[in-house]
């Protein structure tokens, strides 16, 4: 009988809709109060709302730090270890330049090159000084700004699966505009089925991924992404070293882990570090796996994906030692 | 005496539209929060041409229309209708069109995709599709 109910909602929330959905007895209750969750963990990492600990701290660049959350301080540590295990691949100080590119984004022209050169230099996680004992966070140089738009989706999704698990929800998924959490099986004890977005064609998909309690988060340039007077196409993942979108030759990553947020930093870690480089770096995180696709379409799993992941009719995979 | 029950009838009537209002303007915020699109069963569509609307939110300006084409009890096409939306030359409303085709013909439960965003265009799309539902 408890396998009957079944509650689902849709969201606007972080710039993106998010679909909750949850099976069981507490399925609405929980549903509701992961809407909540939502809009309260925006309320923390929003650089776009000044009183958010992250809007105070851009507030406060090249002055003084701020006081902050113990949510927030753990998102922005856990993102400092990434920057260091990648350094140039992943940077939470990236703010002027997102800010630059939309600019760009909205008038459909590319930042000029003088205007990129003058602002990479504030993009350096180095500048980000957190002190574990104020529970302070601060920017060192006037200008600097933080933008978590590379894993704040991804900290939403391990608290929704806190809420979840809280409420006693045993079957329930979450997709945060693309980031998927996952808990547990379906009501019928099957795993969910994730598709995962075909890069370039947008009514398929490559594949898709059976999963368990885990969660899958994408990266790639085919959304967000404009196409300016030149017909050059400019997608959302900037590269933190070059101030230009990330050119490693990968077009899509997709990371299969336990949790979220590191799912998602590493998702845009990968990205941009490249093929090469990427599946060197995912060695240290024995517990994820990765679905990458390269320019030419070629689809690359690792190994402890191999069983789970099903490629579409006519789209070959090839296995990472 | 006439005067006072003329002025007491025209803040009656004031009254009356600005509740009638206020219960409007409630349910259209109450509705923008929340677009779900999971009233359609899509086991059971009928073959035909639909049309949908979609009003918009408070300020009308997400409104939008489109046609749904079912084939063999498949959505096989959506096409844009009409909009008020600024934003439809961006052509969101095509990638989000072609998820609803995509979900009904592949086994998933859910997408993973570099981030996406709107959903407006998909009420105007479930409208149809509910015309297009048997009984």
């Amino acid at each position: 009988m408890e396998n009957e109910l079944v509650a689902q909602t849709t969201q606007r929330a972080m710039g993106t809709v998010m679909s909750h959905k949850a099976f069981g007895l507490s399925a609405q209750v929980s549903v509701a109060a992961v809407c909540r969750e939502v809009e309260r963990i925006e309320g923390l990492l929003s650089r776009y709302l000044p009183n958010s600990d992250i809007g105070r701290v851009n507030g406060s660049a090249g002055t003084r730090s701020e006081r902050i959350s113990r949510e927030t301080y753990e998102v922005l540590s856990t993102a400092a270890q990434f920057s260091q295990s990648c350094p140039g691949c992943f940077d939470t100080t990236i703010g002027p330049l997102v800010t630059l590119w939309n600019r760009g984004r909205d008038s459909l022209t590319q930042p000029d090159e003088s205007s990129i050169k003058h602002i990479l230099p504030l993009v350096n996680y180095r500048d980000l000084v957190l002190d574990p004992v104020s529970m302070t966070a601060g920017l060192r140089e006037a200008g600097q700004s933080l933008d978590l738009g590379g894993i704040g989706k991804g900290f939403a999704g391990d608290k929704i699966l806190d809420v979840f698990k809280q409420l006693g929800s045993s079957s329930a998924y979450s997709n945060l505009g693309g980031n998927v959490v996952t808990v547990g099986a379906k009501p019928d004890g099957s795993p969910w089925r994730i598709g995962i977005q075909h890069p370039r064609q947008e009514d398929r998909l490559i594949g898709a991924v059976s999963v368990v309690g885990r969660t899958v988060v994408t990266s790639g340039d085919y959304q967000r992404h404009f196409v300016d007077g030149q017909g050059k196409r400019h997608h959302h993942i900037l590269d933190p070293r070059t101030g230009y979108p990330s050119e490693s030759g990968l077009v899509s990553v997709s990371v299969v882990a336990e949790r979220s947020l590191a799912a998602d930093a590493l998702s845009t870690i990968l990205f941009v570090a490249g093929m090469e480089k990427g599946v060197a770096f995912l060695r240290s995180f024995p517990q994820a796996g990765a679905i990458f696709i390269d320019q030419d379409l070629r689809v690359y799993v690792t190994q402890g994906l191999r069983a789970r992941f099903e490629a579409d009719k006519g789209i070959e995979v090839t296995v990472l030692d | 005496m006439i005067g006072l029950w003329i002025a007491l009838g025209v803040v009656g009537v004031l009254g009356a539209a600005g509740g009638y209002g206020w219960s409007r303007l409630m349910k259209e915020h109450k509705e923008a929060r929340s677009l779900p699109l999971n009233a359609v069963d899509f086991g059971r569509l009928g073959d035909g041409t639909y049309h949908g609307a979609y009003a918009g939110g408070m300020y009308k300006w997400r409104a939008n229309e489109c046609d749904v084409t079912v084939t063999n009890g498949r959505v096989t096409g959506i096409q844009l209708a009409g909009s008020t939306d600024p934003g439809t030359k961006n052509a969101q409303h095509e990638v989000l069109y072609d998820r609803v085709i995509q979900a009904q013909s592949l086994q998933v439960d859910t997408i993973s995709s570099a981030t996406l965003t709107s959903k407006a265009w998909l009420q105007a799309v479930e409208n149809a599709l509910l015309q297009a539902q048997h009984d």
